[in-house]
């Protein structure tokens, strides 16, 4: 019987499908003609006249029976260039967290906006991996060839 | 009127379930036992473990790694031989637990531990509208609700508090609190360290081929020399590679972290006699027959798992516990103790361990071995007298809705409205300290939640021929033809198998449209089968209901009986009268979904007529005659279905 958590997903979906933001993707994962709800896939739009225009960015979002008390994990590709993303891909972001910005009512297209935001807003305070944070700090050069580099390994589907 | 019974009659003639046969499983099969219950079931999944038995009196030493349902039964038939008790060593998940189980008792009461089941339980006693008698103990507090459909509120009409769980970056980079630390050692460095997958990634997330390495034993590195290396890399390396990162400290309300000093400093014996303590090896660390079975508390001599350790003896137990994993892991030949177990004393230590050092590096207050096993295992402390007293208490609560039910009251809790008298259950909460000289605290039960996501939609039941009976089918003649639906949407427990909207994506309208061909039973995710329940909703009609599924093989319908293949019935689906329903079928918009005529639906609308009409399934149905709206076979009335 379904609980809290997908009652919640199926609205989000049919909410999405209503008011989706210009490049964006968000779908429940469907394997053999199921969908699994706690699972979506979606991509992300870097933002025009920002370095990571051009770049649509995959992004799983992991639900658990828990949501929306908590919210999903948030992964894009393993080894992602961004200094408030871990290399296995997780984002740190203080919507996501619990103990910060997470509140049951904030929307997938919320998470998806906020985390469009954060790609071309990095947070120093937070750093989650070396490589981009350190030449985030010190070498914004070569950071934001970085950048441009990997907006061309995601192009548009 | 018959004379009403007494408490004893009652219990004699009552048949009841218990669900878990664990700390309030005991108490509560003895109480019953004693207060004249004679017909009792009871499933418990769980062995019987040497930590039960200060409390779980039916067990003995002699029945460690034993059933607990089955030995608890045994036990209490010595002292009442004539007690028809039926043990269930198993999962009360299993498919054989359905709700046609769960209907032929009276009562249901748990003992249980988690979450999970508890809803589950929950979910088929409404299902089968059977009482249930909920409990829970968390040392000296205890509490005992009693849950009727209808009448009060379900176990989940009122959310749940979600256990915690801890940002990667707060365990990972900023912890501040020590369980922080504790699951740091737990869920994040104790996995990476000894999982028997080298490759997994955890969310420990190393950044590089140096950071990669620094968690990976080198060929022929004696396992202290590892143990040693690993804690220099995540007390000093990384906590200064850290501080390195200096924008992320420049907020001075984020304390600063400190490395701790090497090892070797720490720790002026050095590592191999560390790891061995007074174990008397031959310390030859390179050795890999070394077997280090004992704790590293005992070789270290650290006595008392209440007292905080120093930073030296944490970094001793930390590297000897670590060896010890290590050489256990290798000589096991397995290659890994994936998760770690509350009761691996070594595993423990470990963590423990961990989460003193990390709590140094942080400033945080450091827990004893005791606390840090308790945080990591998240383990409750049990008082046997608190299960005891909730025993005692799950029992009153239950003879409470027997007298109901006997009486007809909350007939199986059905959604009939019961006018009336003041509801007799009561929550019951233990409490630690008396207020109003009171150590327990009865409290009027909660009324249902209407908008309930478990018990506040409507039931219906179908049943059908889930070999023959297609999707689309039931879309087209059940959803849209008899209940009304106007763009209804099919849910699956695990998976959407069908909704209308403007905004699908090709593929999806693809794979409805291929569900609508399917049998119920070959749909994807394991099909629709007996006992499935679905949640069909209707965004336009702001309308949504359970339908549940009844597989009734094709060669069992009677074509006279039955033409359609199908019946649907359910207690929430009530039957008004021929005359009323007749002119209107169409103009009933303003009560939501309303079935056009319908004639050969069979509508039951109390508990008794749904047991004959099971009872009959198959054969003939049977309607009472004094059924004030109708009669012969359920003809002719519209059926409306209420929403709120």
């Amino acid at each position: 019987m379904s609980g809290i958590a997908r009652g919640r997903l199926a609205e989000e979906r049919k909410v999405w499908r209503k008011d989706r933001p210009h490049g964006f993707v968000a779908r429940p994962e469907t394997v053999d003609g199921a969908v699994n709800l706690l699972r979506w896939e979606c991509s992300i739009p870097g933002r025009k006249d920002t370095l990571w225009a051009g770049g649509f960015y995959p992004l799983t979002m992991e639900f658990s029976e828990d949501y929306p008390s908590k919210p999903p994990k948030c992964k894009f590709p393993q080894g992602f260039f961004h200094p408030n993303i871990y290399p296995s891909g997780t984002v740190c972001l203080s919507i996501l967290n619990e103990d910060e910005g997470w509140r049951p009512s904030i929307t997938v297209k919320q998470i998806l906006m906020g985390i469009q935001d954060l790609l071309d807003s990095p947070n120093p305070a937070s750093p989650a991996q070396s490589e981009a944070y350190m030449l985030f700090t010190n070498d914004r050069a070569d950071y934001d060839r970085k950048v441009k580099e990997q907006s061309l390994r995601y192009p548009a589907l | 009127m018959a004379p009403e019974m007494s408490d004893v009659e009652l219990a004699k003639s009552s048949k009841v379930l218990m669900v878990g046969a664990g700390g309030i499983g005991c108490e509560l099969l003895k109480t019953l036992v004693l207060s004249g219950f004679e017909d009792i079931e009871m499933i418990d999944l769980d062995t019987i473990d040497v930590s039960n038995l200060n409390r779980q009196f039916l067990f003995r030493k002699r029945h460690v790694g034993m059933s607990k349902a089955k030995v608890a039964r045994e036990t209490v038939l010595k002292f009442r031989p004539d007690a028809r008790i039926v043990a269930h060593h198993g999962n009360v998940k299993d498919s054989s637990f359905d709700v046609d189980f769960v209907r032929t008792f009276d009562v249901v009461l748990n003992g249980l531990d988690n979450l999970e089941a508890r809803k589950h339980v929950n979910r088929l006693c409404l299902a089968a509208e059977v009482p249930l008698i909920e409990s829970g103990t968390t040392g000296y507090l205890g509490q005992v609700t009693a849950h009727v459909r209808g009448r009060t509120a379900c176990f989940e009409c009122n959310p749940k508090p979600v256990p915690k769980s801890h940002p990667i970056c707060t365990l990972r980079d900023t912890p501040d609190k020590p369980i922080h630390c504790v699951v740091y050692a737990a869920d994040l460095l104790f996995p990476r360290l000894f999982s028997a997958d080298p490759n997994a990634k955890s969310d420990l997330d190393e950044e590089d081929a140096v950071e990669l390495s620094a968690f990976t034993r080198s060929p022929g590195e004696s396992p202290e020399s590892f143990a040693v290396r690993v804690y220099d890399y995540v007390f000093r390396t990384k906590i200064e590679r850290l501080l390195a990162k200096e924008e992320m400290w420049a907020d001075e309300k984020r304390k600063k972290p400190t490395p701790l000093p090497a090892f070797t400093e720490l720790v002026p014996e050095g590592p191999t006699a560390a790891a061995h303590g007074t174990d008397g090896l031959n310390g030859d660390g390179n050795n890999s027959n070394n077997t280090m079975t004992s704790t590293a508390c005992k070789a270290l001599g650290l006595r008392d798992a209440h007292a905080a350790w120093t930073d030296a003896d944490a970094a001793r137990v930390f590297v000897s516990s670590f060896a010890r994993i290590v050489a256990r892991d290798e000589s096991d030949g397995n290659h890994g103790t994936d998760k770690f177990d509350k009761d691996d004393a070594l595993a423990v230590e470990f963590v423990a361990a961990t989460a003193a050092l990390r709590s140094a590096n942080y400033g945080i207050e450091r827990k004893s071995l005791f606390d840090a096993k308790g945080m990591a295992g998240n383990i409750v402390h049990a008082v046997a007298t608190t299960n005891a007293i909730v025993g005692g208490l799950i029992v009153i609560e239950a003879l409470k809705v027997l007298r109901q039910r006997k009486a007809g009251g909350d007939a199986g809790g059905v959604a009939t409205p019961v006018p009336c008298a003041p509801c007799p259950y009561r929550y019951t909460f233990v409490k630690q300290h008396k207020s109003n000289s009171r150590l327990l605290e009865p409290m009027e039960p909660d009324p249902p939640n209407k908008s309930c996501v478990v018990c506040g939609a409507a039931r219906v039941e179908l049943v059908c021929d889930v070999e023959s009976m297609t999707l689309g089918r039931l879309i087209d003649e059940v959803l849209k033809k008899k209940l009304g639906m106007n763009a209804p949407e099919v849910n699956a427990p695990e998976t959407i198998l069908y909704e209308q909207d403007d905004g699908l994506d090709d593929d999806e309208i693809e794979q409805y449209a291929k569900n609508c061909k399917s049998t119920l039973a070959n749909l994807p995710a394991g099909g629709v089968r007996h006992n499935t329940a679905l949640r069909v909703s209707d965004f336009t009609q702001k309308f949504e209901f359970d339908l549940i599924v009844t597989h009734r093989p094709g060669d069992e319908w009677d074509d006279e009986e039955d033409p359609d293949g199908y019946v649907l019935r359910g207690d929430s689906v009530s039957a008004e009268s021929n005359e009323n329903n007749a002119a209107n079928g169409e103009n009933n918009e303003e009560n939501g979904a309303v079935a056009e005529d319908v004639d050969d639906c069979l509508i039951v609308d109390d508990e008794d007529e749904i047991k004959a009409a099971t009872a009959t399934a198959g054969t003939k149905r049977k309607r009472d005659d004094d059924d004030d709206d109708n009669d012969g076979g359920g003809r002719g009335d519209a059926k409306e279905i209420r929403i709120e």
